[in-house]
């Protein structure tokens, strides 16, 4: 009896544990599953099988914590700043770039601070908060200053042309990398004063030239007189080249100063632009046509509209087909949404729209059109502009000291493709209107 | 190691700040973030007056609209934590410190503004020889009010307590420049350039004045003393 109760009991305690050892076998296969996905096909013992899977696991881990050391310290020694920030604008962690950029020789890796703490700038934190707010990537470029608490420093230190681009990151951490445009910015300036400066060198020869081959198309005859006409017209458009760079530079270095404003009628100042080019928009067949108020008053420099209503209807005419049309449009925008840094922008604007039925700018042009010297299509615009008489658009300085001119009335341009008559659509909005009858 | 002003904080439940801490975190960096704004309308005024840069001076009043948002809704913040949150000793003369300090940026932010006035003002007439002088003056202000941020930044009370000795510096070139103004004689042509230098230094003295007076309300947020 007693060996019976024996026997029962063990073979009860017997069934509980392998049915335990069951449960326990399936519970670690199916862990195991997710895992040996790729690894071993033999089918090893349980044991020798999670050892070897635990062996696994850790390998990849360090391996991935070694990939890990090696992106931070590609991003440590990156030619471009580097700051990562958590939630509340706290600096986690630079990388040396940015610490040589932003003058963080205060911060210690490791230290948790507000940005704030650390770099006074309120552009660079207020990039952080929008990125994190909209939720997408954020660019700023703003001249930077650094300050300093003593004064010899603040006297020395320039300040720097900073381009920062937040990205948002999970757990509202936001990255932000920061180049430093100063050097570029450099280089461009001084390339722009060298050329000035030969600009105003060239300005006088040049001058003398011309003298000379005026004097000489009294004195010769027929077949030599061809050739000096057209020695002048040659000596003419350097001239114009000339003049347009520096015109454009005193332009751009000193934006507000050169403008004698006065009162202008925009309607008769596009017709009068309109009256000069006249001869020409006939030999091409070209049609005008003009609609918008009678008039329309803004305060403005009356020759620097000329000329940028020359340049723009210049183009129209020279880089279209014969039997092209070309509409302006002015519109006076009543309600306007303010922008910050312009206090004149209660006022109601203007708006003006030349548009033409040609071939438009190609969409790899758009954002150049501005630049100096930049000429769309070359085979197009170059065989154009030799047959055509001179002006300064023969230059490829004509839309940079439009849009130069407009930037010193406080205005905008913008160039555009139309989209129903496909052709080139300038867009001129200027600030400051006076009045409408 | 965390920032100072959080230092205290790590009584609260164990993994997730409380929110006080949290709330004066995000007060404090308003508070620095005004005073980043507000050293950019000083910068901006010293560019207006000596390189006689009016595009800066134009700049001006918009900061300003800037600052004066940022002081009301600071004074506000604080008010609210006070009477909601029941802070404690540190917390509360963290929070009245605040309150003060944001009016000391906002009076350099308006003489900024006045500074960018004077600058649009004297901009027609020749440059006087005491320019040179009163830009480093100006210097020595901007500088004060860069240290008085860091020390709010760091909570230094030894660099916070330093700047009344900066403060020094200004007050002689002060009476150094007034005196060379008043002393000035046969002068011909309009008064107006020599009231505008005049009004100028007054204004830079009342900002090195104000720099100073963050300064000590720094050193009273960390060991809770006026002096």
């Amino acid at each position: 009896m007693v060996l019976l109760s024996f026997c029962l009991g063990l073979v009860v305690g017997l069934s509980i544990w392998v049915w335990q050892q069951f449960q326990l076998n399936r519970y670690i296969s199916q862990v195991l599953r997710p895992l040996t996905a790729q690894s071993s096909k033999v089918a090893l013992p349980l044991i020798p099988r999670l050892r070897h899977e635990l062996a696994l696991v850790k390998y990849q881990g360090l391996q991935l914590q070694q990939q890990l050391q090696t992106y931070q310290d590609l991003l440590e020694f990156a030619p471009i700043g580097y700051l990562q920030l958590d939630d509340q604008n706290q600096l986690l962690w630079c990388n040396e770039q940015a610490r040589e950029i932003l003058y963080l020789q205060r911060w210690q890796p490791g230290q948790v601070r507000l940005l704030v703490e650390l770099v006074r700038s309120y552009e660079l934190d207020r990039l952080v908060e929008r990125t994190r707010e909209r939720q997408q990537l954020q660019i700023k470029e703003w001249e930077y200053h650094p300050s300093f608490e003593n004064v010899a420093a603040m006297v020395d230190i320039k300040s720097l042309v900073l381009r920062a681009t937040g990205l948002p990151l999970p757990k509202g951490q936001v990255g932000v990398f920061l180049e430093n445009r100063q050097p570029l910015l450099e280089v461009n300036q001084v390339r722009d004063r060298a050329f000035s400066d030969l600009a105003h060198e060239l300005r006088t020869p040049l001058t003398s030239i011309r003298l000379v081959v005026e004097t000489l198309q009294d004195r010769l005859d027929s077949p030599l007189k061809r050739w000096v006409d057209r020695l002048m017209l040659e000596v003419d458009r350097l001239i114009n080249l000339v003049q347009s760079w520096l015109d454009l530079t005193q332009l751009e270095t000193n934006p507000t100063m050169q403008l004698a404003r006065q009162t202008v009628d925009l309607r008769s100042l596009i017709i009068s632009v309109w009256e000069t080019l006249e001869l020409s928009a006939q030999q091409r067949d070209m049609h005008f046509m003009y609609s918008g108020p009678d008039h329309v008053w803004v305060s403005a420099d009356s020759s620097r509209m000329f000329q940028v209503f020359m340049n723009l209807l210049d183009n129209c005419i020279k880089y279209n087909l014969p039997g092209a049309k070309i509409h302006v449009d002015v519109k006076i925008n009543a309600r306007q949404e303010q922008v910050e840094g312009n206090t004149s922008n209660y006022l109601p604007s203007v708006e003006i729209n030349i548009v033409d039925s040609g071939f438009g700018f190609s969409e790899e042009d758009l954002p150049h059109v501005f630049e100096r010297f930049y000429r769309g299509d070359t085979s197009r615009t170059r065989a154009t502009a030799s047959e055509e008489s001179i002006t300064t658009i023969g230059t490829g300085l004509g839309l940079a000291i439009v849009r130069q001119i407009i930037i010193a009335h406080n205005g905008s341009i913008k160039a555009m493709n139309h989209p129903e008559t496909g052709g080139a659509w300038m867009q001129i909005v200027l600030p400051g209107i006076m009045a409408k009858f | 190691m965390k920032a100072p002003l959080s230092n205290h904080g790590s009584n609260s439940s164990n993994n997730s700040e409380s929110q006080l801490t949290r709330d004066i975190r995000r007060l404090e960096r308003d508070v620095l973030r005004m005073g980043a704004l507000t050293e950019k309308s000083f910068r901006l005024s010293h560019q207006a007056l000596f390189a006689r840069d009016l595009r800066a001076a134009l700049e001006l009043p918009q900061i300003d609209k800037r600052i004066d948002t940022f002081y009301r809704q600071i004074e506000l913040e604080c008010t609210l934590i006070m009477t909601s949150l029941a802070p404690t000793d540190r917390d509360l003369r963290c929070l009245s410190a605040f309150m003060q300090l944001v009016r000391d940026l906002e009076r350099i932010g308006d003489y900024a503004e006045d500074l960018g006035e004077i600058a649009v003002k004297i901009f027609p007439y020749p440059q006087h020889r005491l320019l040179p002088e009163i830009a480093m003056m100006s210097h020595h202000a901007q500088a004060m009010l860069a240290t008085s941020l860091v020390a709010l930044a760091d909570l230094d009370e030894v660099n916070a307590r330093s700047i009344k000795y900066l403060d020094d510096t200004v007050d002689n070139a002060y009476e150094r420049v007034y005196n060379a103004l008043a002393q000035q004689h046969g002068i011909s042509g309009a008064l107006e350039p020599y009231l505008l230098l005049g009004l100028a230094i007054r204004c830079l003295e009342r900002m090195a004045d104000h720099a100073t007076n963050i300064g000590q309300r720094v050193a009273y947020i960390v060991t809770g003393q006026r002096s």
